[in-house]
């Protein structure tokens, strides 16, 4: 008797089980992104771009790109992407980054006039489920004062079973891990609008839903 | 998905309980005990629409007592306790870095504790054995630790449920058998909805019925009747999961009342729950014999 209790407390004690590895296959190719797109910037004057890279995890990065322009005599830009605007006309600005396992580059066409001209930029998307929750909805992202508005069209219906759903901005979609967490889906049907600082409209590449506290994967949508 | 642990504990009441339960009661001053090592790990699970969706793995372990009393020949007290709980789930490491990008979590407790009182409808022996039981589940765990919030050895709210028990004893050959079933309402609060339980089980003793094979079919029906609250805060348990599982358990008598088991429950159709197997082993002491 006292020998099977002794063996049964062993046998407890394997089983109170260590916390293992699960593995994530969360791969992407790295990206570069111009982050600052005029439309339209001044003859004469200087303008400084920027860019964003993520890793092969969607993780940013400080890296030395490379910049070039399409026409030189048109506008000048150094390798920190200060760029210099010495003739009217329309030029590609190209960012890009080479290393042994990465070759990743983003170009935009910017025109050189008499007044500096943002124009608000404008994206959208759908939102998909990729598991067996409900969840759809179209939803449009701009920028405006200085804070990213994302709006969630009126077509937006997400299932309200799961015990914490989170929305994200993320360039990596199979893992929270480096996302920016926008927070707690309170809104589970119709029209709504999340409104972030700091965050600007060409950093993400998706919108990501997770269930947080399982860590479950329930839908994204490319932000094109 | 939280609830899937509730069906978990659910589950466990069940396997434990259902060899010495059915609807016979201990005669005065007799007693059934059990001490068992139950658990179950998980990276996939039924949806609320009945699909199977994966999750981060995560496990439970639950070291148990169970026993059954006769206060008289038809009245049994019954206490199950999760006496050391342990839940847990895994890191999340990436396959491009190696690196730990979400570490695991655990926590240890004392689980739900359950306190039942069953009484014979029928009388001692007869043919054909009624018998009511109160349940009265206690909130002995702790639920909704760890980083996410999620990590529990308890479902957080008090319920009792009634349930009524039938069976016959029966031969096959010379081979002792039994057959019982069971229905019952569990009740619940903190706006988790009502459910329907419903088994049955049906058990031969072999080699002079020193060994018992049992099999089970158990199963969980939600009122859906719960709060909207219930199924978005993470500080309590969502709710409305359904389940029918089934079951084997070998028990083998060493001597004339200790003896050894083990077991196992599937759910082959679900909502809200987990799409794994359970285990458990154990080692019991049946004053009957």
């Amino acid at each position: 008797m006292k020998n099977l209790l002794f063996l049964f407390s062993i046998i407890t004690l394997l089983f109170t089980s260590c916390i293992k590895d699960d593995i994530n296959d969360d791969f992407v190719e790295p990206t570069i992104r111009i982050t600052t797109t005029p439309d339209t910037i001044i003859v004469g004057s200087q303008f400084q771009f920027d860019f964003a890279y993520f890793n092969n995890v969607g993780q940013r990065e400080n890296i030395n790109p490379t910049w070039s322009s399409s026409n030189e005599s048109l506008l000048m830009v150094d390798q920190s992407g200060l760029a210099t605007a010495i003739v009217k006309g329309a030029v590609t600005i190209t960012v890009s980054y080479t290393s042994a396992a990465v070759n990743t580059s983003e170009s935009f066409e910017v025109n050189i006039g008499e007044v500096l001209v943002e124009v608000p930029t404008a994206k959208s998307g759908r939102i998909a489920t990729t598991s067996s929750y409900v969840l759809e909805g179209d939803f449009e992202i701009s920028e405006e004062s200085g804070k990213l508005i994302i709006s969630i069209a009126e077509n937006y219906s997400a299932s309200t079973s799961l015990p914490g759903l989170f929305v994200y901005l993320t360039n990596n979609i199979s893992t929270t891990s480096n996302a920016y967490e926008i927070g707690a889906v309170e809104t589970f049907s119709g029209a709504h609008t999340y409104e972030i600082d700091g965050i600007g409209i060409n950093e993400y590449s998706h919108i990501l839903y997770f269930c947080k506290p399982f860590n479950v994967k329930v839908g994204d949508g490319e932000i094109k | 998905m939280k609830n899937l642990i509730n069906i978990f504990f659910a589950s466990t009441i069940f396997i434990s309980a259902s060899f010495a339960g059915g609807p016979w009661t201990q005669k005065k001053g007799i007693g059934y005990f059990k001490l068992s090592e139950w658990w179950i790990t998980y990276d996939k699970h039924y949806t609320d629409s009945g699909e199977l969706d994966p999750n981060i793995t995560s496990g439970i372990y639950n070291t148990s007592f169970y026993g059954e009393y006769g206060l008289s020949d038809r009245f049994t007290a019954i206490l199950y306790a999760p006496l050391f709980s342990r839940s847990l789930y895994n890191n999340e490491v990436s396959g491009t870095t190696g690196d730990t990008v979400q570490p695991g979590e655990a926590v240890n407790s004392i689980g739900d504790v359950d306190v039942s009182f069953k009484y014979g409808l029928t009388a001692s022996g007869a043919k054909f054995p009624i018998s009511a039981t109160l349940t009265l589940g206690l909130p002995t765990g702790i639920t909704g630790k760890g980083e996410r919030g999620t990590l529990q050895t308890g479902d957080g709210e008090f319920n009792q449920s009634i349930q009524i028990d039938a069976g016959t004893g029966f031969k096959i050959g010379k081979t002792n058998a039994y057959f019982s079933t069971f229905a019952g309402i569990n009740n619940r609060t903190n706006g988790f909805s009502e459910e329907f339980k419903y088994g049955g089980e049906v058990g031969a003793g072999l080699f002079n019925q020193k060994l018992w094979l049992i099999a089970r079919l158990n199963g969980v029906e939600s009122f859906n009747n719960g709060s909207e609250e219930s199924t978005g805060n993470t500080s309590i348990f969502a709710d409305r999961a359904e389940y029918t599982s089934y079951g084997l358990e070998a028990a083998f008598y060493i001597t004339k009342q200790f003896g050894i088991s083990a077991s196992f429950a599937s759910a082959f159709r679900g909502k809200i729950i987990a799409a794994a197997p359970s285990y458990s082993v154990g080692v019991f002491l049946d004053l009957s014999k």
